[in-house]
């Protein structure tokens, strides 16, 4: 085995999270799926923001979050997922416990507050999220929802969200059980008719799951498979409603986007509905293809499979002249990735290559063992591997890996403008779709506007510090010029004691100076 | 309206914790740990990276379930242990969150703790100072927590026995401690005020420059800035404390006061003219030496200002929202400028709120009978201004969905503006905020009003039409 080289400076405990591809193919011994470490300064949140980011596009119920004010007040409106109709989701909603409600428990409140609510928006269904308080003091959540459900007749589905009952990853669990409550069970004739192979005269049903429309993606992506004559009855969760999230177990077929979030539920209506599932991503020109290609395969419909292709290549020789153009600017261009979930991640890796650039660090907030063994056969050797990274280890792998360009949330955002490097949002404050094929072309825009702005050059220049003209003068660079020459004001002459640089000479190029700091 | 009493409809505050941090944040070589789970720290560090467009650094205990059955001491002690190993502040503000007050973690006995086990004292010069807050978010808003945090640092960094109370050494210098978090904008201006006055002044907490911090070489672990540890110790010697901020409670004003005889004085945020007056009067009080000439111009080019846009303003309805005492001093320059403020609420419960409103409108524009509303929530707000029907709206971005349903002009001020630029660059403070301020509002009612049509353009016929390469060609002979 080869020696482990320390491949940023951080602590002890974090060590086994980090690691860099050394050969092609070899299984990497990445440490990951752990609580973050105190004191870390992880990018991560809690088991409550999993579960909200997960449900909160479902655009007509309520999301009532059963604490105190700040969990709300925090995660209002967090998603920039957009809504076809309705946008109730986009209201924040609270208990806004108090310290008399942590004493004396909050479940009175919590049921006047589900009546209230009820009597105002009437939702079809009204998501409770318990958050870490509610967890100590032990409100019996369970029941207040299945009292408030019989008496208004309405879904009333509590969400187990208390924030240090796991990760992030149990937030996606949570979210998973309570879309589980809502999905309507079909009758056993139905579950036994489900096979792979639809009739030519039946439209196909499906299921897109982990595609939260942020910025309006899942309307790139629906029409791709209506063009193929397949039903889309409801993306999970973007742009859904609680209707159509009742219906989901009528398809044929789940296509499972976000991976971290939605397998757990593919696999429940597999083995309760049997409903198979296909991983897909809808992001980048060969993932597209793919995705479209086997859910064609899938359902083994000859016409499906010709529509198939007549679509891509139609969509592919419409936007390929532009994706060309921005590939001769950006290319050979490296790139970081840090994701909250791995299968974004993974696509990205395949569209970094599609726009001829290079991958030198990528990381996750929740990615699982297999999640990394499939990164590290996907990525070059030398790149950066990495688990629940914290600022400190991001900035140093950003100036060792040479990065160009950072693709990842606000948090990080700044970390590497500060830095002086590239910054492209794949988060959830992104306001152009990034899928389907008009979504890559936007993508491959933002990426070429984010390398090829002039600030970064102006970033990179420095003016001289006075001691380094002093040494330049020595080496004889610059020039000494009488003093009367640059300036009629005595007392900065006084000042420049005999310091004259030639105008080109006032910035220099100081690459070696930024990377001298780590 | 249908009345509420359980459920609050979109939050017009924020927790404890986040005030904290805005104050610790002030603060030279500090970091802010949250004794509590991951997500609070992640949440609010986006908060403020979205406001400020700054990396904001914040770390947590991460308590899991196991920490919140059997105590969150060792996830405290780890916690602080890797804080001072990556980042090796000079103090270190803990604030809990509402999981770490409810198990019941006695964090002052945790730090005692641990100084003890890592064998650091409590010498400001070479140690490092822990400083704990209780910062439940189900106790009060943002705003509390920013003055407990402040209280907690001065108490701190001044602990002296009676008998070095009794030796002082004055050093003539003014300790400035706003209440409520001012623009980083707004501290260079103040800073500045009292730099042309010659006053010597300790000024906490200071984000002018943690908070915008320029683009450098290299990217400091902690943002470079703050007040100096030192000054924090040094303020019970000095002559004066000037609180800016009249309706929160001001806790380390009180404190130096009544601790250390340091005479305290609180004026209101100097946002418009007589505010901006009342500071600079309590300045001149306080330093001897009189108002420079640089101020009395702007002050006489505030007034200009304020004439020249009169008529645009006078009797224009306005609703004001956000932090007690921001609102309080905006409030006040409304009414100076003939605006009438005909909503002003405040999403802090604050107890003197409501008087300390009605006493200002009673003094400027009696015959005002505005809707004030203390501790609401932004749909109670909504409600209210369909009932007020204000031209413009004045607060944080939150209230945006409101500005954007009710097709009313939004003119963001305050915490938190995540959907503009230039944060940082906002300055609301003296004379020439108060212009700034005046000018933004002018504009905004004026955009929305416009009725200017460009005249009609009536190409003349030689331009229309065309010549003939001929005539042209004679034309020029």
């Amino acid at each position: 085995m080869k020696e482990k080289i320390g491949i940023v400076d951080t602590l002890e405990e974090r060590k086994p999270y980090i690691t860099r591809k050394q050969e092609k193919g070899q299984e990497i011994p990445l440490a990951c799926d752990n609580n973050s470490l105190a004191g870390a300064i992880s990018q991560r949140a809690c088991v409550y923001s999993g579960a909200r980011v997960v449900l909160n596009p479902v655009t007509d119920a309520v999301h009532l979050v059963h604490g105190p004010i700040g969990c709300a007040g925090y995660t209002w409106d967090i998603r920039g997922a957009k809504s076809s109709g309705i946008e109730t989701n986009r209201t924040s909603f609270s208990t806004d416990m108090k310290e008399i409600d942590v004493v004396f428990g909050g479940e009175k409140k919590l049921s006047s507050a589900i009546d209230e609510l009820v009597e105002l928006y009437h939702p079809p269904v009204i998501f409770v999220y318990s958050t870490c308080i509610v967890g100590i003091i032990g409100d019996d959540l369970e029941s207040v929802c299945k009292t408030a459900s019989q008496k208004h007749n309405i879904h009333v589905i509590p969400v187990k969200s208390e924030g240090f009952k796991g990760n992030k990853s149990d937030g996606y669990k949570a979210a998973c059980d309570a879309l589980k409550r809502l999905i309507k069970r079909p009758s056993e004739d139905e579950i036994k008719k489900k096979g792979p192979r639809v009739p030519d005269n039946i439209k196909p049903k499906i299921n897109i799951l982990g595609d939260f429309n942020v910025a309006g993606d899942v309307w790139l992506v629906k029409p791709l498979f209506e063009q193929m004559g397949i039903e889309v009855i409801v993306s999970m969760t973007g742009d859904s409603t609680a209707k159509a999230i009742s219906r989901a177990a009528e398809a044929d077929l789940n296509l499972v986007q976000c991976s971290g979030s939605m397998t757990y539920l593919a696999k429940w209506m597999q083995t309760e509905y049997g409903i198979p599932y296909l991983n897909a991503s809808f992001f980048g020109i060969e993932d597209i293809s793919l995705a479209l290609r086997r859910t064609a395969d899938y359902f083994g419909s000859e016409k499906m499979r010709e529509r198939a292709d007549r679509i891509l290549e139609a969509e592919i020789n419409r936007i390929m002249p532009e994706i060309s153009r921005v590939r001769e600017r950006v290319k050979g261009k490296k790139a970081a990735i840090y994701m909250g979930g791995p299968a974004k991640a993974l696509t990205l890796i395949k569209g970094f290559a599609e726009l001829g650039m290079e991958v030198v660090i990528i990381g996750t907030q929740t990615g699982k063992k297999e999640d990394y063994e499939q990164i590290s056969y996907s990525v070059r050797d030398g790149t950066v591997i990495v688990d629940d990274a914290n600022p400190l280890e991001l900035a140093e792998l950003l100036i060792r890996q040479k990065a160009d360009l950072m693709v990842a949330g606000v948090k990080e955002r700044f970390i590497a403008y500060k830095l002086g490097i590239a910054f492209c949002d794949f988060n959830h404050d992104r306001v152009v779709e990034f899928e389907g094929f008009d979504g890559f072309v936007n993508f491959a825009r933002e990426v070429d506007a984010s390398i090829s702005s002039p600030v970064w050059k102006a970033v990179k220049e420095r003016i001289l510090k006075p001691e380094a003209v002093e040494s330049e003068q020595k080496l004889g660079k610059i020039e000494k010029v009488a003093v009367k020459d640059m300036t009629s004001g005595e007392n900065y002459a006084k000042e420049c004691k005999g310091m004259l640089l030639k105008p080109e000479l006032l910035h220099q190029k100081s690459e070696a100076a930024v990377e001298s700091q780590v | 309206m249908t009345k509420r009493n359980y459920a609050t409809v979109n939050p017009c505050v924020m927790c404890q914790p986040m005030g904290s941090a805005l104050a610790f944040k002030g603060i030279e070589n500090t970091m802010v740990l949250y004794h509590g789970s991951q997500g609070c720290s992640t949440y609010m560090r986006l908060l403020l990276a979205h406001h400020f467009r700054e990396p904001v650094d914040i770390a947590s205990s991460s308590l899991s379930e196991k920490g919140a059955v059997y105590g969150g001491r060792e996830n405290l002690k780890k916690g602080l242990r890797n804080v001072i190993n990556r980042y090796n502040p000079k103090v270190i503000g803990v604030a809990t969150t509402c999981l770490a007050e409810t198990i019941g973690d006695d964090v002052p006995a945790i730090i005692r703790e641990f100084k003890e086990e890592q064998e650091i004292g409590d010498d400001p010069e070479k140690d490092i100072i822990i400083i704990p807050v209780s910062t439940p978010s189900y106790g009060e808003s943002h705003v509390s927590g920013y003055i407990k945090a402040l209280d907690a640092v001065v108490r701190k960094f001044t602990e002296k026995t009676e008998e070095e109370k009794s030796v002082k050494i004055p050093n003539g210098k003014l300790n400035v401690i706003p209440v409520e978090s001012l623009s980083p904008a707004d501290v260079r201006e103040l800073k500045e005020i009292f730099d042309v006055m010659a006053g010597d002044y300790i000024f906490l907490p200071d984000i002018s420059e943690t908070f915008d911090a320029p683009l450098r070489e290299d990217l400091p672990k902690i943002a470079p800035g703050g007040t100096p540890l030192s000054e924090i110790a040094d303020m019970p010697n000095s002559r004066a404390s000037l609180g800016l901020g009249t309706v929160s409670k001001n806790l380390a004003v009180k404190y130096l006061e009544e601790s250390h005889g340091v005479p305290g004085y609180d004026v209101p945020i100097p946002i418009g003219l007589s505010n901006t007056d009342l500071f600079f009067t309590e300045l001149v009080k306080i330093i001897g030496c009189p108002i420079p000439e640089k101020y009395q111009k702007e002050r006489g080019r505030l007034l200009d200002a304020m004439v020249d846009v009169h008529k645009y303003l006078y009797g224009v309805k306005a609703a004001v929202y956000g932090d007690p005492d921001f609102v309080f001093s905006l409030t006040t320059f409304m009414l100076e400028l003939g605006i009438n403020p005909v909503l002003i609420a405040t999403g802090s419960k604050s107890r003197d709120f409501e008087a300390k409103i009605r006493q200002i409108v009673e003094k400027i524009n009696p015959e005002l009978e505005p809707e004030v509303l203390n501790g609401i929530d932004f749909d109670t707000l909504n409600d209210a201004v369909s009932q007020c029907n204000p031209e413009v709206l004045i607060g944080n971005s939150n209230g945006r969905y409101i500005a954007k349903s009710r097709n009313i002009p939004l003119v963001r001020v305050g915490l938190p503006i995540h959907d503009r630029v230039g944060v940082q660059r906002i300055l609301n403070i003296g004379y020439r905020g108060a212009m700034e301020l005046l000018d933004r509002i002018t504009n905004t009612i004026l955009e929305a009003t416009d009725t200017f049509t460009a005249p009609v353009q009536t190409e003349p016929a030689a331009y229309t039409e065309k010549k003939s390469e001929k005539e042209c060609v004679e034309g020029m002979r």
